[in-house]
């Protein structure tokens, strides 16, 4: 800060957390819509895609979206402007791994002075307060957690507490939303069908080149020529995804490229840094996504 | 016994110097515990006889006495003897030589067999040749003897002391210091020491001096220079030596600072050289060696080759010339040297430029010599360009143009990427019908004059039926002259590409640019050509951006003008192939009507166009066309000029041959879908090859005969995958592809029987259904093979299942102190309550967890069951136990009743015997911790017949049967490792494990009739194994390789990858081995 103070790092109850700005996301195609549908109808969400091709800014923006004014019609008028942060939505994110255990979500027993103490895990405050949870990365989370989203993705919409003996009745804000990214999902780390099953399946994949292009001038404000050689060698690198590339160039590296070149550093460096070196360790690949860049970049 | 005797030489002892006979007195009470009085009185006789020799002997004599008891030890009384009178004749020649040898007896005869005593004392004496110094060399020489006999095969003690003799002729100092370097550096060497020994003895002929030196150098020798191959530089040295170079260790020293400069790997490949130079001019080997770091920095080891034929056959005509060019101090060494090391070979750089053209377009592009293309006879024939045939890029195989490699590789890229722009910017996928994006359509109506001519001349649409087979032809078709279209057509897409790479690849114009230049520089003066010639080569140089410094005629000023725009309009981003052939149509028309005749110097004038391009202008062109019919019509009859002939190619772009690509892939998908089109017949084909334009280009130095034409049918009807042409056989036009190989994909019919894909290595693709596996039960024998293999290994059986045994309880273990878990943990809930009273904040993991990994794996072991697998495994087993026979009596007994059993019941084990027992043992291991598993055997003949035994099927549960099918193994034909791998895949990936292991057992590489075309089966059949094993891993499964073949290390490298194996040393360890293996891969 330029006028010394140190501003105070914000902090929020996991449940609190709103999208205050609005994320910039360009729709590809009718995701937005099928979102839509899909929260009003209570139907919960599985987005499908490779990494940074922007699932995670979707269910934010969508989460911002449907907590502007317009579309909260269940809210009686009288409500007031004070409670403008109510009828938002707050989006409850959870990167699961493969230690994440049930209790870890649903919440657990804690020891304080007087002895021990219920603390509601991510989960069912996200279940009790109406918000948007989204868990990344799903398939990485052990097999017992998967089964606690099932009551709460049909039409029972609660979530059981075993071991304080309760269940909780979602509030009607309440969507269930999942990732997960098929190219690296292997047969043990399936998603079960009993599982899959519970949800409407939206497909992601990178935006085609003019729009990634402006996505990419949108969010690094390098040049638009730039952003459009930096899309182009996304697709570029794209098609190399069968001859040793676990993954293409996600739209998220290729902004980082940008943000480098927006600040000065050399194009072909910071496709090199922010791009080939993070992609692959293997020399001869490197090096012909060099020759790539090189030919695109001046 | 008599006391006479005794007084006697006690008496005699007494008159030399007192302390001779202490030594006498005090040795003798040892002494006479070992020797009977007689043979004491013959040792003392022989002492006081060494001491009475000379004047100062009683010194050797007291040394005698001192060292006696400790020699006797070691030398029976004859032996004992012998070597005393070895030091009495000593003592006779020099006492100091006696005291030596005895002094050093002790320590040496312990290593040296008695009889080698005389030799030894002998080779001393032969250094002795009676002067002050030979004595003293003689005295070190028995010094230093312990250390050499001790290390050195006795033979090899003669051959140096010989050595040291011949030198010792010239100086005794430097036999001397060659006598202690060699004591040091002999026994360090292995099996080169011969070698080097035999150098060194002709070295002493030649340059004795060197000897020293070469002493000096051979450390640094073993130590740089790569092991196998030190004795093939000694013998080098040895060469060098005899045919008369002075300074033989001047060359080792080089020779070894070389050496150790370069990889060691090359070191065998350099010797080849210098064996290869040392025949025809021995001195040059030194400045070649020399030389080799700084050319090896410059060039690889295979272009090293390059480098040296040069220099060889130079040095053959003028040895001045040669020695110089190997020194390095030539031009055309450097200039040789200056081409290689800039030069790109295709094969270094394949792996990325295949990546980039794939990145690229994003099509699977297989990167090929363009040598390839040339040799499929389908009609390309200049095997240093680029070109495409629409699936793969062929490049030259060495580029060389520039002195730089930075140069050389851009224009790589600048050609790769040409190339590839025909792929990326579509230019065969030129279609009729479709619209131009910049130009407006004028195919129509020129087809439509087209048809109106030919109706008038009486041909109506006759010729044009085969060549509108494909649209280029069809488009081609429209013109008269076709091969001016053509060109036209060529420098117009060209001219399209280029610009769209410098647009839409800024990082590689500078490059196009630079390597456009230089191709402007190579083209033709304009001014001697041709006006119609001129025009095209106009045309060329503005596809190449040349619009300034341009020699234009005077009569068609404004025909140029208008070309220039046009080929500026088509440099559009938006512009496609159809706008290239909008544009050829627009030259034609204009050049067509150029007289093709030369013009002299005065009527051309300059002109620079740059700055006057415009937009082409439709109105204009078609005044133009009107204006130039008109004054064509008026010039009347002498308008026919000379006859076309088409521009020299600009070389970095490489063949074009747009038909030829649209017909081979039209050809391919008629092919493959039968019945929509009718596919061209074999006298349709050949027609429409005698009519394109791409094939006469290439046949200028003859008349295309027609076998040239049938030849080329057949092989574009190969290429495109159609039925061979009917009939004809033996007609004498062989293909020029072999068809070893038969065609065609398998159906598994009958129950039991899975077809699988193979590998095909060269095409960089899977054949489909190309191996039918038939899963076989394998019939039950006798089940005493199966107790009987757990008896004989019944220690060894006992260890593995306590092995095993002990996995179990490492996945049961409870986890304490945890945040969470199944119940809580008392203890640490008892210090978390207590820390509350205390006030202190408590730990907050208390929980326990029973861990929940559980062993779940589930492994597949697959069987050699092929024909070699009969071979009986060598006797070395057999003799290694002759030499250990126990020394003991009880156990020798045992030892020997158990080869007697052993060679009664079975005189040799085979291979398959040691894989049955391995199977018995293995079943019995996992059967302890409950894996799941099945146990195959694989076998086969031909790609028809690939046999899969089940000897327990993975669901199977362990029961007699199985027992009784392991006696049945056995072997039976070939091994096509790779269907039977995929077979194996199939039957491990429904398993619900969490570790899934593929084991090989096998014998060798894999082989069977038919794997491939000849002269590439083996490496076809290692890649499809490897691609096999691939596939496995990505199922998940972890493949693991064994083999017993010891020369495994060869191709399992290739075959497994970073995949495991293991090559078995010695095969008896199998059974120990594999349960091993197993384990430590499941933990």
């Amino acid at each position: 800060m330029v006028d010394g103070t140190r501003s105070e790092p914000k902090e929020y109850a996991i449940e609190e957390f709103l999208i205050k700005e609005k994320p910039y996301y360009k729709p590809v195609g009718d995701e937005e819509d099928l979102f839509n549908a899909a929260y009003n109808q209570h139907i919960p969400l599985l987005l499908k895609g490779p990494t940074g091709c922007g699932k995670t800014r979707f269910v934010e923006y969508m989460a911002w979206k449907l907590g502007r004014p317009m579309t909260v019609v269940k809210k009686n008028g009288a409500q007031s402007k004070a409670n403008e942060a109510q009828k938002q939505i707050p989006l409850v994110t959870i990167a699961c791994h493969e230690d994440l255990t049930a209790s870890d979500l649903v919440g657990r027993y804690l020891l304080d002075a007087e002895g021990t103490k219920w603390i509601d895990g991510p989960m069912t405050r996200a279940v009790k307060n109406g918000a948007i949870l989204y868990l990344d990365e799903v398939v990485e989370a052990r097999k017992d957690t998967t089964v606690l989203i099932h009551p709460l993705t049909d039409h029972r919409r609660v979530l059981p507490v075993e071991k304080t003996g309760t269940i909780i009745e979602a509030d009607d804000r309440f969507l269930l939303c999942i990732s997960y990214n098929p190219h690296y999902q292997s047969a043990l780390k399936d998603i079960k069908q009993s599982t899959r099953q519970r949800f409407i399946s939206v497909e992601f994949d990178y935006p085609p080149v003019d729009v990634e292009a402006e996505i990419v001038f949108q969010e690094s404000g390098c040049t638009e020529d730039e952003a459009m050689s930096l899309a182009r060698l996304g697709e570029k690198i794209r098609h190399l995804r069968d001859s040793g590339l676990q993954e293409g160039a996600s739209t998220r590296l290729l902004i980082y490229a940008g943000r480098l070149i927006k600040e000065g550093i050399t194009a072909r460096r910071a496709c090199q840094v922010a791009i080939v070196w993070t992609l692959t360790d293997e020399p001869e690949l490197q090096r012909s996504i060099e020759e790539v860049v090189s030919s695109i970049f001046e | 016994m008599s006391t006479e005797a005794w007084k006697e030489l006690e008496s005699s002892l007494n008159t030399l110097p007192g302390s001779v006979s202490d030594a006498y007195e005090e040795s003798k009470v040892s002494m006479s515990e070992i020797f009977s009085d007689d043979e004491l009185l013959l040792w003392g006789k022989e002492g006081l006889a060494i001491g009475t020799q000379t004047v100062r002997s009683w010194e050797a004599a007291i040394e005698y006495f001192n060292v006696s008891a400790m020699v006797v030890k070691s030398l029976a009384f004859p032996s004992f003897m012998q070597w005393a009178r070895c030091g009495t004749h000593l003592s006779q020649d020099a006492p100091s030589l006696a005291s030596a040898f005895f002094s050093v007896s002790p320590s040496i005869v312990t290593n040296l067999r008695p009889q080698y005593i005389p030799r030894w004392v002998g080779l001393g004496r032969g250094l002795y040749k009676g002067t002050w110094k030979s004595g003293n060399l003689a005295s070190k020489f028995f010094e230093c003897s312990p250390e050499l006999v001790r290390n050195l095969p006795f033979w090899d003690v003669e051959i140096f002391a010989s050595l040291l003799e011949s030198i010792s002729g010239k100086s005794y100092e430097v036999a001397a210091d060659c006598l202690d370097l060699g004591t040091t550096v002999l026994p360090a060497m292995g099996r080169e020491r011969e070698v080097f020994l035999s150098m060194l003895r002709s070295l002493t002929d030649t340059s004795w001096r060197e000897v020293k030196s070469c002493l000096e150098i051979v450390p640094k020798v073993a130590k740089d220079v790569e092991d196998m191959q030190i004795g093939r530089f000694l013998k080098l040295g040895e060469k060098l030596a005899k045919s008369g170079m002075k300074d033989t260790s001047r060359f080792m020293a080089d020779g070894t600072q070389a050496l150790s400069g370069v990889q060691p790997n090359t070191h065998g490949k350099i010797l080849d050289l210098c064996e290869t130079l040392v025949e025809v001019e021995y001195d040059a080997v030194q400045p070649f060696l020399k030389s080799l770091e700084t050319v090896l920095a410059g060039i690889t080891i295979i272009q090293l080759d390059q480098w040296f034929q040069t220099g060889l056959n130079l040095i053959k005509e003028n040895k001045e010339a040669g020695l110089a060019f190997f020194k390095i101090e030539s031009n055309t060494s450097e200039s040789v040297l200056k081409t290689l090391s800039s030069s790109i070979d295709l094969d270094v750089i394949k792996g990325i430029v295949t990546l980039y053209c794939t990145a690229l377009t994003g099509q699977d592009i297989e990167i090929s010599n363009s040598q390839e293309l040339v040799d499929k006879g389908i009609g390309w024939v200049d095997e240093s360009w680029a070109s495409t045939d629409g699936t793969q890029v062929f490049l030259p195989a060495v580029v060389d143009q520039y002195d730089d490699k930075q140069s050389n590789f851009s224009w790589f890229k600048v050609i790769a990427t040409h190339q590839v722009g025909r792929l990326e910017f579509g230019s065969f996928e030129f279609e009729f019908d479709t619209e131009a994006k910049v130009f407006t359509n004028r195919r129509v109506d020129a087809e439509k004059a087209q048809a109106e001519k030919l109706t008038k001349l009486g041909q109506p649409d006759e010729v044009g039926n085969v060549r509108t087979y494909t649209d280029i032809g069809k488009f081609l078709n429209l013109f008269d002259e076709t091969k001016l279209a053509f060109d036209i057509f060529t420098v117009m897409e060209d001219c399209r590409l280029d610009y769209l790479i410098k647009t839409l690849y800024p990082g590689i114009k500078a490059s196009t640019k630079q390597v456009q230049e230089d191709a402007i520089l190579k083209r033709p003066e304009i001014t001697e050509l041709p006006l119609k010639e001129a025009m095209i080569e106009l045309l060329i140089r503005f596809s190449l951006d040349q619009f300034n410094d341009l020699k234009v005629p005077e009569e068609y000023e404004d025909v140029v003008i208008t070309l220039a725009n046009l080929v500026h309009t088509l440099g559009n981003s938006e512009s496609t192939v159809e706008d290239s052939a909008e544009a050829t149509i627009r030259a034609y028309e204009l050049i067509s009507k150029v007289i093709n005749e030369t013009k002299p110097e005065e009527e051309w004038k300059d002109e620079d166009l740059e700055d006057q391009l415009e937009d082409f202008d439709e109105d204009e062109f078609e005044s133009l066309v009107e204006k130039m019919q008109q004054s064509l019509e008026m010039s009347g009859e002498d308008g026919e000029g000379d006859p076309y002939d088409s521009p020299s190619p600009v070389e970095y772009r490489g063949d074009f041959k747009p038909e030829m690509v649209q017909l081979i892939s039209k050809l391919q998908n008629d092919a493959s879908e039968p019945g929509e089109n009718q596919p061209l017949s074999q006298e349709e084909l050949e027609q429409l090859l005698q009519e394109t334009d791409e094939l006469e280009l290439d046949a200028e130095q003859g008349e295309i005969d027609a076998g040239m034409f049938a030849a080329w049918v057949e092989n574009i009807m190969k290429e495109a995958g159609m039925p061979p042409p009917e009939g004809e056989p033996g007609d004498g036009q062989s293909p020029v592809l072999s068809s070893a190989e038969e065609e065609g994909e398998l159906e598994a019919q009958e129950p039991k029987t899975y077809a699988y894909d193979e590998w095909d290595f060269r095409a960089g693709d899977y054949k489909p259904r190309w191996c039918i596996v038939k899963e076989k039960t394998l019939e039950e024998g006798e089940q005493s093979f199966y107790t009987e293999a757990l008896n004989n290994y019944s220690g060894l059986l006992a260890h593995i299942k306590r092995q095993f045994e002990l996995i179990m309880p490492e996945t049961w273990r409870k986890t304490y102190r945890l945040v969470d878990g199944e119940d809580i943990d008392l203890n640490a809930a008892i210090e978390a309550i207590s820390d509350l009273r205390m006030g202190v904040p408590p730990e907050d993991k208390i929980y326990w967890r029973r861990n929940k990994v559980e062993r779940d794996v589930a492994a597949v072991f697959l069987l050699d069951m092929s024909a070699s697998t009969a071979e009986a495994i060598d006797e070395g087993r057999q003799n290694s136990d002759d030499t250990d026979a126990p020394d003991d009596p009880v156990e020798y007994m045992v030892w020997l009743r158990r080869r007697r059993e052993g060679l009664t019941r079975r005189n040799y084990k085979r291979i398959i015997d040691l894989e049955k027992e391995s199977a018995a043992l293995i079943i019995q291991a996992i059967e302890s911790i409950g894996d799941q598993y099945g146990i195959y055997g694989f076998s086969g003949y031909g790609r028809e017949n690939v046999e899969f035994y089940v000897i327990k099927d993975i669901d199977e549960p362990f029961n007699d049967k199985i027992k009784r099918r392991i006696d049945k193994i056995t072997p039976l034909h070939a091994t096509r490792m790779g269907a039977s791998i995929r077979h194996a895949i199939t039957k491990l990936e429904n398993k619900d494990a969490t570790t899934k292991i593929m084991f090989l057992i096998s014998d060798g590489r894999p082989q069977d009739r038919g794997y491939s075309r000849e002269g590439v089966e083996k490496e076809y059949a290692v890649h499809d194994t490897h691609q096999a094993l691939i596939e496995a891993r990505r199922k998940n499964i972890i493949p693991f390789c064994l083999t017993v073949d010891k020369a495994g290390h060869d191709y399992l490298k290739e075959m497994c990858g970073d995949m495991g194996y293991e090559v078995l040393d010695n095969i008896w360890s199998l059974p120990e081995r594999l349960p091993m293996v197993y384990r430590n891969l499941t933990k």
